[in-house]
């Protein structure tokens, strides 16, 4: 490259540089201050609905990860029954648990974090898993990503 | 060893490497030879694959290479339909395509961003990875995941488009448009980075060739070939686009290919958007044993139920042989099925696989510091090598 | 009466003395280590910024995290560090300490003001470059003790480095030294009332001013402790106070740099302000200072623009470029004193 050529590339480096500096946009969510509004759909921890499941075990034999095993429990006035339970040490968050299921008994939350201290704690046994994934322990500011034409991500409050 | 020269283990503890060594001998600042040690972080994805069913493979094979992952799981799914002797509707596969071209566009952006950190800039490196989070909240917004979307099952797609989706990723478009202007300015044309990439790690045409160089690695050096041409699958064929050749085959014509197929992929993606056909996203045979009261709640959401067959897919016996372009190259697959409901071997050939040799071929001759330039430039990523 | 004596005393001899005060306080010391926090919180923002991010934000979130800094070196204090058994001790103790205080010794010598400054030499410019170029020898040195290849070769870089930019360095302040017939720093600058050395030699100003920013490893000129390639050069093996007293050499460095291209080039503390003096005489000096930070800025504004270059490019910008626009300066200096006189 020719030297006045290589200034001006020098120069317009700069300047876009110093655009930057003085420009608004920033892509930052402040996790966990903040957290995003997830989509509908979003394929987050799924959580298990007792009443509805017919005991096909499907979920389990489809889960890629083997997190999910079925469980034997005693219901009262009834015979013994066979529900899933998840391990969160395994799940690979593919949804095929959710897709598969015919009698839509398991659903996602829009949960995706969770951090506990131990592994046991990520075992969660079918009465665990109808109480669906723990809540945050607190309540984050929440915002809502939207593609935006001149920043590229806008979180707008939400 | 001579005295001359010293060897020096170049990882996998450093902060260059990623995850695997190269053994490089060196004299004075030049390289003699480069071995690339790969296995590191080697995983066993096909014997694994022998030991699951069918479905299950379709999230195993995505997980060697997170960037670009509905290109390994597309690969994979068109072997398995050989095998099921099944082809997805249109609609299914313009999803297909969709899916594919963004992630990679993300997948391009991760590889500039490696690029850009490894020869200093960080800017390049946040602002690409940046810019990847505009096609990952996309692809979120379709598949419901953020890097492993595990969207392409056997017969179609898990998802019909959102509401809003075509408006939000013409948006999308529009900004990187612009902002691939300002990369230019900032990272592309900066004499810094053409200093350190022009003329570096340059890909002789027979060289490529006779090693067996796939992707934009490939194409860098003068080679038309591209699988989405030549083989053409899901909706390539009636769409209109660009196969990115350069001459060069330096490390800048590497780079260079990237960004234009980057500016292809978006081209895709708007013809796509305006071509879709509408009609099932699931092929006929599956969405006939779904019953009746979900399929409605299908259609209502947009979002498929698995038929319960899913679970035990069982191919009858025969191979099949499938290959597609991912981001960093051609994915091959061959899986044998034995009747049963596992595969009885499976093969996945990845794009990083048969690039590792550039490293042993690229590297003598160049200085030290050329090791960064290279390694970024042909988008090198040890896992999917290591598989 | 004893005690407030003593008081006064030293009150007197900390604060009015310039030979004591120049070393401690300004340019000295104390301002070194309030400037090191600072600039290299600003270093990050300011990345942070082009990169459509925030930065250090979390400590002292208030005031933007301007304490991380102070937070980090803190941490650098009470870190272990570790030696490793295969290091050569004595270099590898002694090393960093020595770097630190030979980058730092040179801002001892520079003056505050016309009348408060720690040196008065006929030849305090010479003094101050000699004592520029004795750190590198400390870079090559912790990088042979080290027993580590990598760090070997960030300091042969360094050391391939340091030969190409320092004759430069040393005719381009020559080249302003000969236009105004003086090589003492404070005689320089009070010619300079009339018309600044950068208008007077624009190429010297330049020289010196890339010359700043190769010898202080600024972007793009990052070379010797490129981290992809040979990890963090010569300071692989450091860790604790040592590795942030290495840290902080290469900015002290930049700082001494930026205040002698302030002092030659742009005037030093003219235009002066006089009623600074009633507060205390050094106070003047702070337009020294306000020049050095924006040299700084615009340093560590770089880091956000560009990739580094190979070594053999930046030694080819030194011989190249930077020697031939040295030659050129002092032929451009022989000029003007030939047409002015």
């Amino acid at each position: 490259m020719e030297l006045p050529k290589r200034v001006v590339h020098h120069i317009e480096a700069l300047l876009t540089g110093a655009k930057y500096l003085v420009a608004k946009p920033r892509m930052t969510v402040m996790y966990p201050e903040e957290a995003q509004i997830l989509p509908e759909g979003y394929r987050g921890m799924p959580k298990f609905n007792r009443e509805k499941c017919r005991s096909c075990s499907l979920c389990a034999r489809i889960c890629p990860a083997n997190a999910i095993k079925m469980y034997t429990v005693e219901v009262e006035g009834e015979k013994k029954k066979k529900y899933p339970g998840i391990n969160y040490n395994r799940c690979i968050f593919c949804g095929f648990c959710v897709d598969i299921c015919p009698a839509g008994a398991l659903e996602f939350t829009d949960i995706h974090d969770y951090a506990s201290y131990s592994l046991e704690d990520l075992v969660f046994k079918p009465d665990r898993f109808a109480e669906g994934p723990p809540p945050r322990p607190f309540k984050p500011k929440l915002v809502k990503p939207m593609l935006d034409e001149e920043v590229g991500l806008k979180y707008v409050p939400g | 060893m001579s005295e001359r020269t010293i060897e020096l283990y170049i990882g996998p503890q450093h902060p260059g490497s990623g995850h695997m060594r190269f053994d490089i001998t060196l004299d004075g600042d030049i390289i003699v030879k480069a071995e690339p040690s790969i296995g590191y972080v080697h995983r066993s994805v096909e014997k694994i694959a022998e030991t699951k069913t069918y479905i299950q493979i379709a999230p195993l094979v995505e997980r060697p290479s997170l960037a670009d992952t509905v290109n390994p799981n597309l690969g994979y799914i068109l072997a398995l339909e050989k095998l099921l002797g099944i082809e997805a509707p249109p609609r299914a596969q313009y999803l297909r395509t969709l899916a594919a071209e963004a992630n990679r566009i993300h997948s391009h952006f991760y590889g500039i961003g490696i690029l850009g950190i490894m020869l200093g800039s960080s800017t390049a490196f946040m602002w690409a990875f940046a810019d990847r989070e505009i096609m990952i909240e996309l692809l979120q917004m379709l598949t419901g995941a953020r890097i492993t979307y595990s969207y392409v099952i056997p017969g179609g797609v898990r998802r019909d488009l959102p509401v809003g989706f075509k408006e939000a990723a013409e948006k999308a478009l529009r900004y990187l448009e612009r902002r691939l202007k300002d990369y230019e300015k900032l990272f592309f044309e900066n004499p810094v980075t053409v200093a350190r990439l022009k003329g570096v790690g340059v890909l002789k045409k027979e060289d490529a060739i006779a090693l067996g160089i796939v992707g934009p690695n490939l194409r860098a050096s003068g080679v038309h070939y591209d699988v989405r041409r030549i083989e053409p699958y899901a909706a390539y064929d009636d769409l209109d686009f660009e196969v990115v050749v350069k001459k060069e085959g330096d490390s800048y014509a590497r780079l260079m290919a990237r960004v234009e197929e980057i500016k292809q992929s978006m081209r895709i993606i708007r013809q796509v958007l305006e071509k879709i056909p509408d009609g099932p996203i699931l092929h006929e045979k599956y969405y006939k044993m779904i019953p009746p009261k979900t399929r409605k709640q299908i259609e209502e959401t947009g979002r498929l139920k698995f038929p319960a067959a899913f679970a035990t897919l069982k191919p009858p016996k025969g191979e099949a042989l499938s290959r597609v372009e991912g981001a960093r190259g051609e994915f091959l697959y061959y899986v044998v099925s034995d009747g049963s409901p596992r595969p009885y071997r499976f093969r996945m050939v990845s794009p990083s696989f048969r690039n590792v040799w550039l490293f042993a071929h690229l590297l003598p001759g160049h200085r030290l510091a050329d090791i960064p330039a290279i390694y970024g430039s042909i988008d090198y990523f040890p896992p999917c090598a290591d598989r | 009466m004893q005690v407030s004596e003593i008081i006064s005393w030293l009150i007197n001899l900390l604060f009015y003395k310039p030979e004591v005060f120049c070393p401690i306080f300004y340019p000295g010391l104390v301002t070194i280590l309030a400037l090191l926090i600072f600039i290299i919180w600003l270093e990050r923002k300011i990345a942070a910024k082009v990169q459509l991010r925030y930065g250090p934000l979390y400590v002292t979130r208030k005031a933007g995290g301007i304490l991380q800094l102070l937070a980090d070196l803190l941490r650098y204090m009470f870190q272990e560090p570790i030696i490793p058994k295969t290091v050569d001790k004595i270099a590898f103790i002694a090393g960093p300490v020595l770097l630190f205080a030979t980058a730092y010794v040179p801002a001892a010598l520079l003056p505050a003001t016309a009348e408060f400054t720690g040196l008065r030499s006929e030849l305090s410019l010479l003094a101050v470059l000699a004592l520029l170029t004795l750190a590198p020898i400390f870079d090559i040195i912790i990088g042979w003790g080290s027993n580590n290849k990598f760090s070997l070769i960030g300091s042969m870089r360094e050391g391939y480095i340091v030969m190409s930019y320092e004759i430069p360095m040393f005719l381009s302040t020559l080249a302003i030294a000969m236009v105004y017939g003086s090589l003492n720093i404070v005689e320089i600058v009070e010619m300079q009332s009339r018309c600044w050395g950068i208008l007077l030699n624009p190429i010297a100003a330049a020289t010196f001013l890339l010359v700043a920013l190769i010898s202080t490893a600024r972007f793009p000129f990052e070379i010797a402790e490129a981290e992809t390639e040979i990890v963090m050069g010569p300071y692989t093996e450091y860790s604790g106070i040592l590795y942030g007293l290495l840290m902080g050499a290469s900015y002290v460095k930049f700082y001494v740099l930026s205040m002698l291209f302030a002092l030659l080039f742009l005037g030093g503390w003219h235009p002066s302000i006089t009623w600074l003096e009633k507060i205390h005489p050094a106070a003047p000096g702070l337009v020294v200072f306000i020049k050095a930070l924006i040299i700084m800025v615009f340093g560590i504004f770089l880091r956000a623009v560009y990739p580094r270059f190979r070594v053999d490019q930046a030694i080819r910008v030194g011989w190249h470029l930077l020697f031939m626009l040295s030659m050129l300066s002092i032929a451009y200096s022989l000029a003007v004193i030939w047409l002015v006189g």
